[in-house]
C-alpha cells in the first residue's frame, strides 16, 4: 500500500505540470454535473404538473420542456469539452512520462543496459505507459467527476428533502467498503500479471530478434513451446486479475439497488404520510438521483479495477525512471580545445565478475599521435580496455589519465567527444544512409559526407542501393551486409574528425583487399591522432608505433613489429600462426 | 474481421454464450424496476397502501440480489472467454511469426511484431471482455425499454421508436469516423517503440558520439506526434457521449409533452408517466456505457486487424511449404545452375549467373570483397530466399520441391553476426542437436576451440549466456555458435565469415579440427582471409555478384589476378610463409 502511495505521488508530480488543464477539467466537470443534476429536477417539476385527467398544466410544462432542451445542449457542449481536456491531460502526461523514461536510457550505466533484457525495458517505456495513461489518468479524471457528482447530488438532495438524503448517505459507505475490499485483493494479482507479461515480452523479443538463427536450426517448435508455457501462465494470472477485479462492478450495483429500493419505499411512505411535503415529481427526481448517485460509485469502483492494473504498470515505469543511474558530474577541468591526445593507464584493474579478475595492474602510455595496436588471443581483455577508456565501465582500481588529467575529471560526454570509435558491433540507426553518415557530425554538408564515404570506400555500394544516399535503412541496418555496415561506420568516424581514435576490430568484416584500399584513408585518419587499434588481422597493425601483446588481461610484450618478431616470443608465435 | 475474431473464440463457445446470456437475464430484471415504481405510485401512494409499498420495496431488493448473482456469473464467463481467446490469438500469432520468411520479417520490423504480440493482443482481450459483458446488454436494455414503453402506453412510445434509430446512427457514425484515426495513432506508437529499441541496442555508439541529446529530441518529437494523434482520435470518439445526451434529452422532452397530453386525456396515470420517463433515463445510462464500449471495441478491432494482417501474411514464402524430404544418394550435394538473385526491393541483383557444384566431402571456399555476394549464396543454400532466375539443386533435386525444414536439419550454419539465446552454454549448443549427450557437446566445443570458455566459468557448461549472449565476449559467442553447428555433424556445414572474431591461431586450429572431423560434411567457408580458404578443394572468387574465377589455391594463384591481389593484400610478397 505504501508503494501505491509513492507511485501516486510521483504520478501527481507529472500531473502538476498541467495544472491549468486540471483546473479546466474541474470546471467543466462541475458544469457538466450541475446540468446533469438539474435536468431531473425539471423533469420532476413537469411530472408534478401532470397529475391526472383534466389536471395538466400544458403551458407550464411547455416552459419546462424548453428549459430541458436548452440544458441538454449546454450539457453536451461541456461534456465534450471535458473529454477534450481530459484527453489532453492524459496523453500529455503519458508523453511526458515516456520522454522521461526514454531520457533515462541515456543516463543508465552501460552495465545496466547490458544486463537488462531489451524487451523488458521496451515494455516499460511503451506498453506500461500506455496502460498507465488509459488506466490511471482516465481513471483519475473519472474519479474526479465522480466525486463532484456525489457531492453535488448530496447538496441537491439535501435541498429537496433532508430525510431521504440522510437515508442515502447512511447506506453509501457500503460502496466504499466493497470496492476497497476488492481493490486490495486484486493489486497483487495485477502485479503478477504485469510481471508475467514482461516474461512473455522477453521471449517474443528474443525470438523475433534472432529469427533467422531460430529458423536455421529449426528451433521454431522449442521457442513456441517456451512461449506457450509463459503464455499459459499469463492466461492464468490475467484470468484471476480480471475476474476478481470485475466483481467490483456488480457489487456496487447491488448497493445501488439497495439505495434505490430504500429511496422508493422511504419516499413513498413520506408521500403517503405527508412528511416533508414530498410530491410524486420530487420522488421521480429522487429516484433518478438515487440511480445517478450510485453511478459514480460504480464508475469509481470499475475504475479502481483498471486503476490497480495501471498502478502496477506505473510502478514499473517509475521504478525504471528512478533506477540507478550514472552519478552527476562536475564540469570538465581540462581544456578540450588544447587536447593533445596523451593517454596513460596507471595500475589498472578491472573485473566484470568479482570472482574472476580480468585486467590486473595494467600500465601503458600512449604519447600524442602514436598508433597503439593491441593484439592477443580472443578474450584477453582487449575490448575491455576500450570499454574502460571510453568510460562505458569504470576501473575497479587504478586510473586513466588523458593529457595528464584523470579521466574522471572530464564529463563522460566531453571525454568521449575526444574519441572517434569504430566497433565490431556495427550499429546503425534507422534512417537514410546520409543521416547515418552525419550521425557523429550533424553539421557536416552532404559533400563532406560523400567525400568521407568515398575515402572509406563505401561510395560504390551506396550508389548501387535503390535510392543511393537517400536509401532508408531499417532497424539495425536491415538489408546491408556486415561488411557494408562496417564501411558506413568507418565513414561515420571519418566525418567526425576526432582527437583520438579507437578501432575495435573495425575491419573484421571487410575483406583485406578493400581494407588495403581504405588503409591509406585510415593512415590519413590516424595521422597526428593517438589511435588505439584492436585487431586480429595482424597485417593491419604492422605499422603501429607500439604493439601491445596481451594475454589473460596482462601485457606480455610491448614494442614495434620488428622488435617483437626479433624477440621470437609470444607475439612472434601469434603472428606466425596466421600463416599455418 | 469480426468473423475471424469469432473463429478464435470457438473453444470458448460456452463462455461466450453464457456470459452475455446471464447479462441479459440481469438486464431483464432491471427492466421491471420502472414498472414496480409505477405500481408503487399508483397503488401505494395514491391509495395510501403502505403494505403494497413495502411489498414492492421487497421486490426491488429481490431484483437486486438476483441481478448480482447473474452479473457475477456473467463476469466470470466473460473473463474466461476473453483471456482464453487472447491467449489463443497470442499463441497463433507467435507460431505464425516463427514461420515468417526473411523478407516478411524485414518488411514488418521487429518492434512492430513485438507490439502486435503484446500491447495489441491485450487490447483485443479487453475488447472481448467488455463486448461479452455489454455489447448485447446495452442494445437489449435499449430495445427492452422501448418494448416496455409500448407495453405501458403505445401512443406515447413513438418517441422511443424515433429516438433509437437516430441514436444508433450517431454511435456508428462516430465509430466509422474515429477508426482510421486510432490506426494512425498506433503507427506512431510503433515508431516510438523502434526508437526506444534502437537506443537500447546502440547505447555504446550513441554515447561514443555524444548524441544522447539528439536522440532525446528525436524521441520527444515522436512522443509528441503520438500524443497528438491519440488526442485527435480521442476527441472524435468522445463525441458519442454528448451527442447521445442531446438526443435522449430532447426525446425526454417530447415524451413528457406527449405523456402529459395522454394524462390529461385520461389514457395513462401519473405513475405510468413516471415509468415512461424512467425508461428513457435507462436508455441514456445504457447508451453512455455503450458509447464507451464502442471506443474499446473500435480500438480492439483495430488491434485485431493488425494482428490478423501478420497472421495472414503469405504462407507460401520459402521455408514453409510441406514438400518432400530429399533423397541424399546423389554425389553432388549442392549445385547452382546460372543462379541470379535480387533482394526484394533492391535496385540491382546481388549475384548474377552463378554456377558451381559441391561434391560430398568437399570444402568450398568463397572469397571476395565486401558486398560481392558471398553471403547471398548462403542465404540461397539455406533457402531463406529463393533464386530469382536459375536453379539450385541438392543431391540432384530442385530445392524448391524439397522441404526446407529437412534441408535446414541437414545444414549447420554459423552466421556472420552470432546470436545466442537465453539459457546456458549447453542449452545453446544443444540447439544443433536436441538429444546430444554431454560427450558430444564437449567434443563439439573442443572442435570449435571453445573448451577454455567452460573452464573459465565456475558453472562450466551450465554457465548462462544472457539474452543474445551478452555474458560472453565476441570471440566466445562465435565459438559457442560454431559448436552449435558442429554438434549436429551436418551434411552441409556453412561458416559464413564466422572466424572474424577469432585470432589467427584459433582460426587455424578450428579449420584443422573441422578437417579431422568424422563423417563426410560438405563444408562452405566464406571468408575474407585467404588463409581460411587456401586449403579448400575449390575456391570461388567473387566480385560484384559474379564468380570471377574458380579453382584451387595453386591454380588461382596462376590464373586469377583478383585472387592474387586478395592474397597479397594479406600476405605481402616475399613474406609468404608456407
Amino acid at each position: 500500500m505504501f508503494k501505491n502511495i509513492k507511485t501516486l505521488k510521483t504520478l501527481l508530480k507529472y500531473l502538476g505540470k498541467a495544472r491549468y488543464l486540471v483546473a479546466l477539467s474541474l470546471l467543466f466537470a462541475l458544469l457538466t454535473v450541475a446540468l446533469t443534476l438539474y435536468i431531473p429536477v425539471l423533469t420532476g417539476q413537469a411530472v408534478d404538473l401532470a397529475i391526472g385527467v383534466n389536471d395538466v398544466d400544458m403551458a407550464g410544462i411547455g416552459v419546462i420542456l424548453i428549459k430541458i432542451a436548452a440544458c441538454a445542449c449546454l450539457l453536451a457542449l461541456f461534456q465534450w469539452l471535458l473529454s477534450v481536456v481530459n484527453n489532453r491531460l492524459s496523453f500529455d502526461t503519458a508523453r511526458d512520462i515516456r520522454i522521461a523514461a526514454f531520457r533515462k536510457i541515456g543516463r543508465l550505466k552501460v552495465k545496466t543496459i547490458d544486463m537488462q533484457p531489451v524487451g523488458d525495458t521496451l515494455s516499460r517505456v511503451i506498453t506500461d505507459v500506455d496502460h498507465l495513461s488509459d488506466g490511471v489518468l482516465m481513471g483519475l479524471t473519472q474519479v474526479f467527476t465522480g466525486v463532484i457528482t456525489i457531492v453535488a447530488t448530496l447538496v441537491f438532495m439535501m435541498l429537496m428533502n433532508v430525510w431521504i438524503a440522510l437515508l442515502v448517505v447512511i447506506v453509501t459507505p457500503l460502496s466504499f467498503v466493497v470496492s476497497g475490499f476488492v481493490a486490495k485483493r486484486t493489486y497483487s494479482m495485477f502485479r503478477a500479471q504485469s510481471k508475467q507479461r514482461g516474461e512473455v515480452t522477453r521471449i517474443v523479443d528474443e525470438t523475433i530478434g534472432g529469427m533467422k538463427t531460430v529458423q536455421a536450426f529449426s528451433r521454431e517448435k522449442d521457442m513456441v513451446d517456451s512461449f506457450n508455457e509463459a503464455n499459459e501462465n499469463l492466461k492464468k494470472c490475467s484470468l484471476r486479475a480480471i475476474f476478481f477485479s470485475s466483481i467490483t462492478n456488480p457489487s456496487t450495483r447491488f448497493v445501488n439497488s439497495i439505495v434505490y429500493a430504500l429511496v422508493a419505499v422511504g419516499g413513498s411512505m413520506m408521500s403517503v404520510f405527508g412528511v416533508g411535503a414530498l410530491s410524486i415529481g420530487d420522488l421521480t427526481c429522487f429516484l433518478s438521483y438515487a440511480s445517478q448517485y450510485t453511478k459514480p460509485f460504480n464508475e469509481i469502483s470499475s475504475v479502481v479495477a483498471e486503476f490497480q492494473n495501471a498502478l502496477a504498470c506505473a510502478a514499473r515505469v517509475f521504478e525504471f525512471i528512478d533506477g540507478e543511474e550514472l552519478d552527476k558530474e562536475a564540469p570538465t577541468k581540462a581544456n578540450l580545445e588544447k587536447a593533445k591526445g596523451k593517454i596513460e593507464f596507471q595500475n589498472l584493474s578491472f573485473a566484470y565478475n568479482a570472482k574472476k579478475p580480468l585486467i590486473e595492474n595494467l600500465n601503458l602510455t600512449a604519447l600524442p599521435g602514436q598508433k597503439i595496436a593491441i593484439v592477443g588471443p580472443t578474450g584477453c581483455g582487449k575490448t575491455t580496455l576500450i570499454n574502460l577508456l571510453m568510460r562505458f565501465y569504470e576501473p575497479d582500481q587504478g586510473r586513466i589519465l588523458i593529457d595528464d588529467v584523470p579521466a574522471t575529471d572530464y564529463t563522460r560526454n566531453d571525454l568521449r567527444s575526444l574519441f572517434g570509435m569504430v566497433l565490431q558491433d556495427t550499429w546503425l540507426k534507422s534512417g537514410t544512409v546520409m543521416e547515418n553518415l552525419k550521425y557523429a557530425n550533424p553539421d557536416a554538408t552532404d559533400e563532406m559526407a560523400i567525400e568521407a564515404a568515398k575515402q572509406a570506400r563505401a561510395h560504390g555500394f551506396i550508389t548501387r542501393l535503390p535510392k543511393g544516399y537517400d536509401t532508408v535503412l531499417t532497424e539495425d541496418g536491415g538489408g546491408l551486409s556486415q561488411g557494408q555496415k562496417q564501411l558506413l561506420c568507418i565513414a561515420r568516424v571519418m566525418l567526425k574528425d576526432p582527437k583520438m581514435l579507437i578501432l575495435d576490430e573495425a575491419t573484421s568484416s571487410i575483406d583485406t583487399r578493400t581494407e588495403m584500399r581504405i588503409q591509406d584513408a585510415f593512415a590519413r585518419l590516424c595521422a597526428g591522432r593517438t589511435s588505439f587499434i584492436v585487431a586480429h588481422r595482424l597485417s593491419t597493425i604492422r605499422s603501429a608505433d607500439k604493439i601491445v601483446a596481451m594475454k589473460d588481461g596482462k601485457i606480455m610484450e610491448i614494442g614495434t613489429h620488428e622488435e617483437l618478431i626479433r624477440k621470437n616470443g609470444f607475439y612472434h608465435d601469434l603472428y606466425m600462426s596466421q600463416y599455418r | 474481421m469480426l468473423v475471424k475474431l469469432i473463429r478464435y473464440m470457438r473453444s470458448y463457445v460456452k463462455e461466450s454464450i453464457l456470459g452475455p446470456l446471464f447479462k441479459l437475464l440481469e438486464a431483464t430484471f432491471e427492466l421491471f424496476v420502472p414498472l414496480v415504481i409505477a405500481s408503487m405510485i399508483d397503488k401505494g401512494i395514491r391509495l395510501s397502501d403502505t403494505g403494497h409499498i413495502f411489498k414492492m420495496g421487497g421486490v426491488l431488493l429481490f431484483l437486486g440480489v438476483v441481478g448480482l448473482a447473474f452479473s457475477i456469473t456473467a463476469q466470470y464467463f466473460a473473463a474466461r472467454a476473453a483471456v482464453g481467446t487472447a491467449a489463443k490469438i497470442r499463441k497463433t500469432l507467435f507460431e505464425r511469426v516463427t514461420r515468417l520468411s526473411a523478407e516478411q520479417l524485414n518488411k514488418t520490423g521487429v518492434s512492430a511484431l513485438t507490439q502486435r504480440l503484446t500491447g495489441d493482443v491485450d487490447q483485443v482481450q479487453n475488447g472481448i471482455n467488455l463486448t461479452l459483458r455489454l455489447l448485447l446488454r446495452s442494445p437489449f436494455v435499449v430495445f427492452g425499454a422501448m418494448v416496455m414503453a409500448f407495453f405501458v402506453d403505445a401512443k406515447s412510445a413513438w418517441v422511443f421508436a424515433v429516438a433509437i434509430p437516430i441514436l444508433g446512427l450517431l454511435v456508428f457514425g462516430v465509430m466509422a469516423w474515429s477508426l482510421p484515426l486510432f490506426k494512425r495513432a498506433q503507427q506512431a506508437m510503433d515508431l516510438a517503440m523502434g526508437i526506444t529499441r534502437e537506443n537500447l541496442t546502440g547505447a555504446r555508439v550513441i554515447r561514443a558520439f555524444g548524441r544522447e541529446k539528439e536522440e532525446n529530441e528525436r524521441f520527444t518529437r515522436q512522443a509528441e506526434t503520438l500524443s497528438e494523434r491519440k488526442r485527435k482520435a480521442g476527441h472524435i470518439s468522445a463525441l458519442t457521449g454528448p451527442l447521445t445526451c442531446v438526443v435522449v434529452n430532447l426525446a425526454l422532452a417530447a415524451l413528457i409533452y406527449t405523456g402529459a397530453l395522454r394524462v390529461e386525456g385520461g389514457a395513462i396515470t401519473q405513475g405510468e408517466l413516471v415509468a415512461l420517463v424512467n425508461y428513457m433515463s435507462q436508455i441514456l445510462v445504457e447508451l453512455i456505457k455503450f458509447a464507451n464500449l464502442i471506443v474499446s471495441i473500435t480500438k480492439a478491432l483495430a488491434c485485431f486487424g493488425r494482428v490478423q494482417s501478420v497472421i495472414e501474411l503469405d504462407e507460401n514464402a520459402p521455408g514453409n511449404e510441406k514438400n518432400r524430404v530429399m533423397n541424399a544418394e546423389n554425389d553432388v550435394v549442392v549445385k547452382f545452375d546460372r543462379v541470379t538473385f535480387t533482394y526484394p526491393g533492391a535496385g540491382a541483383p546481388s549475384i548474377t549467373d552463378v554456377t558451381f557444384e559441391a561434391k560430398k566431402g568437399e570444402t568450398i571456399g568463397i572469397v571476395g570483397p565486401t558486398g560481392s555476394g558471398k553471403s547471398t549464396i548462403v542465404q540461397l543454400i539455406t533457402r531463406f530466399y529463393d533464386a530469382t532466375y536459375g536453379k539450385i539443386f541438392m543431391y540432384g533435386q530442385d530445392v524448391t520441391a524439397l522441404s526446407s525444414k529437412d534441408l535446414r536439419n541437414r545444414t549447420g550454419i554459423v552466421e556472420q553476426k552470432t546470436l545466442l539465446f537465453s539459457g546456458t552454454i549447453e542449452d545453446n549448443i544443444r540447439w544443433g542437436k536436441t538429444n546430444a549427450d554431454e560427450n558430444e557437446i564437449v567434443n563439439a566445443l573442443s572442435s570449435a576451440q571453445g573448451l577454455d570458455i567452460i573452464s573459465s566459468k565456475s558453472e562450466g557448461l551450465n554457465a548462462p549466456v544472457g539474452q543474445g549472449g551478452r555474458a560472453l565476449s565476441g570471440g566466445q559467442k562465435q565459438r559457442v555458435a560454431i559448436a552449435r553447428a558442429l554438434v549436429r555433424k551436418p551434411e552441409i556445414l556453412i561458416l559464413d565469415d564466422s572466424a572474424s572474431a577469432l585470432d589467427f591461431a584459433t582460426d587455424a586450429r578450428l579449420r584443422a579440427a573441422i578437417r579431422n572431423m568424422q563423417g563426410e560434411s560438405t563444408v562452405f567457408i566464406i571468408s575474407q582471409r585467404a588463409s581460411s580458404v587456401r586449403h579448400a578443394d575449390k575456391i570461388l572468387v567473387m566480385e560484384e555478384g559474379v564468380v570471377k574465377a574458380m579453382g584451387t589455391h595453386e591454380t588461382l594463384m596462376e590464373t586469377s589476378d583478383l585472387y592474387r591481389e586478395i592474397y597479397f593484400s594479406q600476405f605481402p610478397e616475399g613474406e609468404a610463409y608456407v
